[in-house]
């Protein structure tokens, strides 16, 4: 597709999008789907909704207002963005100064945390109005966010990242065919790169003390078959395995490959690697796809995503994927209703969960059957050239996820948020490719602090 | 002439109302707080549940000085505070030496030279952060350009260099606050000692040596008292600059205990810490002003 047929269709989509959008205001176009009674609220005020970076929140907010406007005229939701490096603190400073956000969509393990901490109000309520039977095949309902048989998170999307390749340079090489690849072959290739492509490192990871490097390594970590904790056995720290010191091994043979500076680098300059061309390879969510389309057309042309390299004895191909949802601070909130009726609200709509997905497309997947085969989705113009990509980002991948806060998909583990706001796995990480520690010392040092963190949580896992 | 019994009364009753809002706000915002956080440090507080607090005795100050990032925190802070005060004061004086000079529109560089001190630290490090860039920033590419270096610099992604980039943002954003304060004191400084040195033969560097250095001696013991106390426990540049990275390579004690009250959901520990770093610079300045002499001398 050329450059002015993109724009052509770009314009095209963003035209139906309107009338799309007009079409539901105008309450005309499509149904709800699972009809529920609305009850009226008298209201007012601003409800604060917390949400990552990036468009989705703040299209799932139009919708919620949408609601208010119908049935809460006093009441207008409002989107706070909270960057990804600073979200914990945030969380944190706010719930200590009794002045959370009304409404949070956050990452996984940390609305784990918070539920788990008994700071989160049911939803079971929300759910049953969603609609039971609509997640889309391969999820459960936990993988959100349920503890002790009660639902604290409702879906918002999933979120896998992949291996992002140039497949331009990728094919100019002869490397293959990255759906193919294990450990072995990802090496290579991004050795082969970096040797033959000037100003280009082979793979860009994060290293960095940050939430970015955690989900990064947790990956390989699962890949290789290890984790942090075993849920099966009170969850009893298995951080000190081989696996891990395997993990940090790869790490540390992949270093020479990727961008200088990796040691600091977090979301953002992974992204910038990919999207300007720094970087022919990274793991990624599916961000900068949309980031590339607006800058870099040739690069966009040439960006491809596939599941993960095989693990070449467990053959895991894991990801790091964030089963992000929509959870209620059930203390200092006096907004709960509200929220519960616009979060089912919107998400009975056709047209807002639709409209959620296209608003980052292939960054957040979506979560319900219907939604998932609603031609309206393929309308995006993404679909005219990377259909394959948005497939594995949305589908494939999730027979590869994984998280830290639940790993290997084996039992839901509130303590990962905590884990995540010590930043563990990456200080791990670093004291591998910063300080030179031996891998094996490095694995011990993180069993150790994951063991404090397990000592003085422990009360969250029983 | 003395007043009269009621107009002394009418004074200090004006004098106490404009002191008052001083002593209210010194109250809230400074008494309270270090009275609240010896109180803390010895109660297991959990942040998100603020109302279950449990008495801890010395645990947390037991956690803190177990912790080995709490010691490398330590030597980090020292290291950065010494080097930063060092080269404050000694670039601090050479600038007041110059800005003494009775030069047509030095009052221009005068006023220039408080801009860094004045402009909001999160402008600052943000800035820094920028011109650091190691594929953007001005500084690589100024040093490139002159051919000083031929690879990029990883200014904030080493822990060498990222400890000498925080050690140069807070030498320029506080080396005028000495040199404001040397000025004024070199404008005191009375002419004619250096008249009389003059006579006797004395160079620059001997007038230097024994006339301006010991006149400058009670303000630089100030203002270095201050400005260690100062520069030890600051947080927002390094938190703004490297996050105490890479790894935990410069972390300083308040960055360290931030990270036990926000990450480690451990307000206890981080209070601790705070407690164990007052303590320390308490005893480090009377240390200091007595080597000194300062009561004695003033």
């Amino acid at each position: 597709m050329d450059d002015n047929n993109a724009g052509r269709s770009r314009r095209k989509f963003l035209e139906d999008l309107s009338l799309l959008a007009g079409g539901a205001a105008a309450g005309t176009l499509v149904p709800a789907l699972p009809a529920f009674a609305q009850t009226k609220s008298s209201a007012s005020g601003t409800v604060r909704v917390w949400g990552e970076p990036g468009p989705y929140g703040g299209v799932a907010v139009d919708g919620m207002n949408e609601w208010a406007a119908k049935f809460a005229p006093g009441l207008k939701f409002q989107i706070e963005s909270l960057s990804w490096d600073s979200v914990y603190v945030k969380l944190m400073t706010d719930l200590a100064a009794r002045r959370p956000a009304n409404c949070i969509s956050v990452e996984s393990p940390i609305a784990m945390q918070l539920m788990a901490q008994g700071l989160l109000e049911p939803l079971d309520d929300v759910v049953a109005k969603v609609g039971k039977n609509r997640l889309i095949d391969g999820a459960k309902w936990e993988y959100w966010g349920a503890w002790k048989g009660k639902q604290y998170v409702l879906p918002a999307h999933h979120q896998p990242h992949l291996l992002i390749v140039r497949q331009d340079i990728v094919n100019e090489l002869g490397l293959g065919d990255p759906d193919k690849w294990d450990w072995n072959d990802l090496l290579k290739a991004a050795q082969t790169i970096t040797e033959k492509k000037k100003d280009m490192a082979g793979i860009s990871l994060a290293l960095g003390r940050n939430l970015c490097t955690d989900y990064h390594f947790a990956a390989l970590l699962h890949s290789a078959g290890g984790r942090m904790f075993d849920p099966s056995k009170q969850f009893e720290v298995v951080f000190d395995s081989p696996a891990t010191v395997e993990a940090l091994e790869y790490v540390k043979a992949l270093l020479p490959y990727m961008p200088k500076g990796a040691v600091g680098n977090s979301f953002l300059e992974v992204v910038d690697s990919i999207a300007t061309g720094k970087a022919a390879m990274a793991f990624y969510w599916g961000r900068p796809y949309g980031r590339v389309w607006d800058e870099n057309k040739e690069i966009f042309k040439n960006l491809e995503s596939y599941n993960h390299a095989r693990h070449p004895k467990t053959g895991n191909r894991s990801n790091w994927n964030d089963f992000q949802g929509w959870c209620i601070p059930k203390a200092n909130n006096p907004y709960i209703k509200e929220v519960k009726a616009a979060l089912a609200y919107y998400q009975t709509s056709k047209v807002w969960p639709v409209r959620y997905c296209h608003s980052l497309v292939p960054n957040v997947s979506p979560v319900y059957k219907d939604v998932a085969a609603d031609p309206a989705l393929q309308t995006h113009p993404f679909y005219e050239t990377k259909k394959r990509t948005i497939n594995t980002y949305y589908v494939d991948s999730l027979k590869h996820s994984s998280s830290t806060a639940n790993e290997l998909l084996a039992g839901v583990n509130p303590l990962a948020g905590i884990v995540h706001g010590r930043a563990i796995l990456a200080q791990t990480v670093q004291k591998v490719v910063i300080d030179n520690m031996k891998p094996a010392d490095a694995a011990k040092w993180g069993a150790k602090e994951l063991e404090s963190v397990r000592k003085e949580h422990f009360s969250l896992v029983i | 002439m003395q007043k009269p019994a009621h107009w002394r009364s009418a004074d200090n009753r004006i004098g106490l109302a404009f002191i008052a809002p001083f002593v209210v706000a010194a109250l809230v915002f400074m008494v309270y707080p270090v009275l609240e956080s010896v109180r803390m440090a010895f109660y297991y507080i959990d942040p998100l549940n603020p109302d279950a607090q449990r008495f801890a005795g010395l645990a947390n100050f037991e956690t803190v000085l177990r912790d080995p990032l709490f010691w490398s925190s330590m030597g980090n802070a020292a290291y950065w505070t010494f080097t930063s005060i060092v080269l404050q004061t000694v670039i601090g004086v050479g600038l007041a030496l110059l800005l003494h000079l009775p030069l047509r529109g030095i009052s221009i560089f005068r006023g220039l030279l408080l801009f860094p001190y004045i402009v909001p630290t999160v402008v600052i490090a943000l800035c820094w952060q920028w011109m650091l860039n190691p594929e953007i920033g001005i500084v690589n590419q100024v040093l490139r350009g002159a051919g000083l270096i031929d690879a990029n610099i990883y200014w904030l992604a080493t822990p060498d260099m990222a400890m000498l980039s925080t050690i140069m943002l807070n030498v320029w954003k506080y080396t005028p606050f000495v040199t404001i304060c040397v000025l004024a004191r070199l404008q005191t400084v009375p002419t004619e000692l250096y008249d009389a040195a003059r006579v006797d033969g004395a160079g620059v560097l001997r007038r230097f040596t024994d006339i301006t250095l010991p006149q400058l001696a009670e303000v630089l013991a100030v203002v270095v008292v201050f400005r260690t106390i100062w520069t030890f426990n600051k947080f927002e540049e390094i938190y703004l600059l490297t996050r105490g990275g890479p790894g935990t390579s410069t972390y300083n004690l308040a960055i360290y205990s931030f990270e036990q009250s926000i990450a480690n959901l451990r307000m206890g520990a981080g209070a601790a810490t705070g407690v164990i770093m007052m303590a320390m610079l308490f005893l480090g300045s009377i240390l200091y002003i007595r080597l000194f002499r300062f009561q004695e001398d003033a």
